[in-house]
C-alpha cells in the first residue's frame, strides 16, 4: 500500500512527465519543422583559392595555398565548383559526416591543371555508393571523360578509371546552359574570356544565388579562344573581336547579375595586368567593375596570384573597398563560409 | 657540393601549418656544385619556388643554365615545370634528362602535360627558354665537375622509374624515389648504387606498420637498411606522406634515431626539410678507385 506522500509524489512525477512529453511534442513539431525548413539553406564554403599551383608558404595560409574549389549545398544537393587540390579536404569532410552524400555534382569551369588535380585525391571516389555527376566544357577534340582519364592514368599516374569504385557520369555542356540540379538549383553557364575556353557558372535557389568565374581576362584587350594567343603587345582591334568581346562581357554581366556572392578571377595587380594580358586572368579593378555592373551583393577575389602574400590580400581588399559603396568586396580565404547575413 | 631542398612531400602539396616546418611542396631537390652546376632532381611544385630564388642571377637575365634529372613522370615530380618565369625566359638553357616510357618519350609525356587542354602554355614548343630532351641512360656524364650516375630500378605500370647519384670530390647524394623493393635483385642493385654515398636522400612515406598496402615505395625501415648496408653516411626521408604532420615526424625520427643508438650504428638519420641549404658531407669511406657502380 502507498503512503499519501508517495502518491503525491508519483501523480507529481507523472505532470512532470506529461509537461516533458508535451515539451518534446512541441519542440519536435514546431521547431523540428522550423530545422526541416532551415535544412533548405544555401551553404557555400572555400576549400581552395590558389590559382596557378598550390602553394604551402607560411606567409599565404590565412587565404590559403591549396587550388580552386568550392562546394554548395542545397538541401540534399551537394554541388563542387572545380577539382584544385582543395578538392582533397573537401572530401575527407564529405566522408566524415554521419551520412556522406551519395550524389555528388562537379562543376568543372575548364581543365588546366590547377582545376583539376585534386581529383584523384577526392576520397568519395573510392567509395562505391558515391554518384558523381561531372559536368564540363564539350569540345570536339576530346571529350572530358578522355581529358579526365588521360590526366589520371600512366605515365602521369598509376591510375584509371577502373580503380575509382564511384560511379561516375559525365555531362558535357556549352557557354549557354541551363539545366536544374535537383528541386531547389538551377545550374546557368557562360563562355568566359580564357586560353582554350573556360566556363563560368551561376547558382540559382531560393536561398541565394552564387555566381563563379574563378578563370577570366577582362573584355577589351585580348580575345581568347582555342587557339593560342600571341601576344605581340596590340591589343583586340578588329571589328569581329571587339563584337565578340562586347557579347561575352554582356554574357557575364547576364551571369553574374544581383548574385548575393560573385567569386571572380583577381590574380593580378594592376601592373601585372599590363605586362600579362595574354595570360587570361583580370585585376582587383577589373573584378570590382564587374561586380558593381552585374549589381552583386558580394564580390569575392579569387584565384590568387601563387606569389601573392596574405598581408598584400589585405591591403587589396581594403583598397578596392574604399573605391566602392555599392558592394562589400572580399578575398575568398580557406574555410570561409557565405551565409547570406553577412554584412553587407 | 651544396644542397636545398624545394619540395619534400610526396603525391600533393599539403599547404598546412601542420606540415610547413618540414614542408608541403612536391618533390625538387638542387645540388649545387661548387663551380657553380646547377642540378635539379624532379620537378615537382617545389620547382616553382626554385625557379623565383634565380630570378635574381644569371637566370634572371636570360643567362642560366640547368640539369634537370627525371626519375619518373607522375605529377608530384613534374607539374612545376612549366611555372617559373626562368623557364619562359630567352637564352636560358634547360637540359633534361629522364626515362622515355613505353607511352611515349620523356618530351611527348611533357608535351602533354603542356597540351592546351591541361596548361595555358600550348605545349613544349612555347617554353621560351631553349631546352633540350635526352633519355636517360646508364652511362656516366659530367655536368661541370659533377658527375652523374643513373640507374633504371623499378617500374610502374609502363613508367620505369629511375635513381641517380651525383658526386663531387668526396662528396656524392643518391636520389632513390617511388622504389619498392620486390625482389633480392632490386635490392641488391640499390646497395651497389648507394654504396658509400654521403647522402641517400630516400622517399619513404610509410612505416611497415602503417602499411596496409603495396603504396610502391619502400618504407622507413628498408631506407634505414639500406642506408646501413650501403655505409651511407646520412640518411633523408623524403617524399613525405600528406597526411604526416611535422610533429608525427619528429615522432618517428626520435623513435628511429634511439633504435639506431640502441644497436650503436652510426647513421645520420634525418627527414628532408624545404629550406635550409646545407653542405653535403664527404663519405664515410671516400675510395673513389674501389667503387662499384654499375
Amino acid at each position: 500500500m502507498l503512503a499519501p506522500g508517495q502518491t503525491t509524489l508519483n501523480a507529481f512525477l507523472c505532470r512532470v512527465w506529461k509537461m516533458k512529453a508535451a515539451r518534446a511534442f512541441i519542440l519536435y513539431t514546431v521547431v523540428g519543422v522550423r530545422a526541416a525548413n532551415e535544412a533548405v539553406t544555401m551553404e557555400v564554403s572555400i576549400w581552395g583559392t590558389r590559382g596557378s599551383y598550390p602553394v604551402a608558404r607560411a606567409e599565404m595560409l590565412r587565404y590559403g595555398g591549396n587550388t580552386t574549389c568550392a562546394a554548395v549545398r542545397v538541401g540534399n544537393t551537394h554541388i563542387v565548383l572545380d577539382a584544385g587540390t582543395g578538392l582533397r579536404g573537401l572530401g575527407d569532410a564529405l566522408l566524415s559526416q554521419p551520412e556522406p552524400p551519395r550524389r555528388i555534382v562537379l562543376l568543372i569551369t575548364h581543365t588546366h591543371w590547377d582545376h583539376i588535380i585534386g581529383f584523384p585525391f577526392f576520397t568519395p571516389l573510392f567509395e562505391p555508393h558515391t554518384r558523381l555527376e561531372i559536368y564540363g566544357l564539350q569540345r570536339t577534340q576530346a571529350s572530358l571523360r578522355t581529358t579526365i582519364a588521360n590526366a589520371l592514368s600512366d605515365p602521369l599516374l598509376p591510375l584509371g578509371f577502373e580503380d575509382l569504385r564511384a560511379d561516375l557520369h559525365f555531362h558535357e555542356i556549352n557557354g549557354d546552359g541551363v539545366f536544374a540540379l535537383g528541386d531547389d538549383v538551377v545550374v546557368r553557364t557562360a563562355q568566359v574570356n580564357h586560353p582554350y575556353r573556360a566556363l563560368g557558372y551561376r547558382l540559382e535557389s531560393a536561398q541565394g544565388t552564387l555566381c563563379f568565374i574563378p578563370d577570366t581576362g577582362p573584355f577589351h584587350t585580348v580575345l581568347f579562344g582555342d587557339e593560342r594567343v600571341a601576344w605581340n603587345g596590340t591589343p583586340a582591334t578588329s571589328r569581329a573581336e571587339l563584337s565578340a568581346l562586347a557579347q561575352m562581357r554582356s554574357d557575364v554581366l547576364r551571369l553574374a547579375a544581383d548574385a548575393d556572392w560573385l567569386i571572380y578571377d583577381a590574380q593580378f595587380t594592376e601592373e601585372q595586368y599590363l605586362r600579362f594580358p595574354h595570360w587570361g586572368h583580370s585585376s582587383y579593378s577589373q573584378a570590382l567593375e564587374i561586380a558593381e555592373d552585374a549589381a552583386v551583393r558580394h564580390l569575392l577575389f579569387f584565384h590568387h596570384d601563387p606569389h601573392r602574400t596574405d598581408d598584400e590580400l589585405d591591403r587589396e581588399v581594403a583598397a578596392q573597398q574604399l573605391c566602392t559603396t555599392k558592394l562589400r568586396v572580399h578575398a575568398a580565404h580557406e574555410g570561409m563560409r557565405l551565409s547570406r547575413e553577412l554584412p553587407l | 657540393m651544396k644542397l636545398r631542398f624545394y619540395g619534400v612531400r610526396g603525391y600533393v602539396p599539403t599547404p598546412d601549418i601542420q606540415y610547413l616546418r618540414y614542408g608541403g611542396n612536391t618533390c625538387c631537390t638542387v645540388i649545387y656544385g661548387d663551380g657553380g652546376e646547377l642540378v635539379v632532381l624532379d620537378s615537382g611544385t617545389g620547382f616553382c619556388f626554385f625557379g623565383d630564388d634565380l630570378l635574381a642571377g644569371p637566370h634572371g637575365r636570360g643567362d642560366g643554365e640547368l640539369v634537370l634529372l627525371i626519375t619518373h613522370t607522375y605529377w608530384d615530380h613534374l607539374l612545376g615545370l612549366p611555372f617559373p618565369g626562368v623557364v619562359h625566359l630567352p637564352g636560358n638553357r634547360l637540359h633534361i634528362y629522364g626515362p622515355d616510357s613505353a607511352r611515349g618519350s620523356l618530351e611527348i609525356v611533357y608535351d602533354g602535360l603542356l597540351s592546351p587542354v591541361y596548361s595555358p602554355v600550348y605545349g613544349l614548343a612555347h617554353i621560351g627558354a631553349t631546352h633540350s630532351f635526352q633519355a636517360i641512360s646508364t652511362k656516366p656524364f659530367a655536368v661541370g665537375g659533377l658527375t652523374i650516375r643513373a640507374l633504371p630500378l623499378s617500374r610502374r605500370m609502363n613508367s620505369p622509374i629511375w635513381a641517380y647519384r651525383v658526386e663531387e670530390g668526396a662528396a656524392s647524394v643518391v636520389y632513390i624515389t617511388d622504389v619498392r623493393y620486390t625482389d633480392e635483385q632490386i635490392w641488391q642493385t640499390a646497395v651497389t648504387f648507394a654504396r658509400d654515398a654521403s647522402l641517400l636522400i630516400h622517399s619513404a612515406p610509410y612505416t611497415r606498420d602503417e602499411e596496409i598496402e603495396d603504396y610502391g615505395h619502400g618504407r622507413v625501415e628498408d631506407a634505414i637498411d639500406l642506408a646501413l648496408t650501403a655505409q651511407v653516411r646520412q640518411l633523408s626521408l623524403f617524399h613525405h606522406a600528406p597526411t604526416r604532420t611535422d610533429d608525427e615526424l619528429d615522432a618517428l625520427l626520435a623513435h628511429y634515431r634511439a633504435d639506431l643508438a640502441q644497436r650503436g650504428v652510426e647513421l645520420v638519420l634525418d627527414a628532408a626539410t624545404e629550406g635550409p641549404l646545407f653542405d653535403v658531407p664527404a663519405s664515410i669511406r671516400h675510395q673513389p678507385s674501389a667503387r662499384e657502380v654499375p
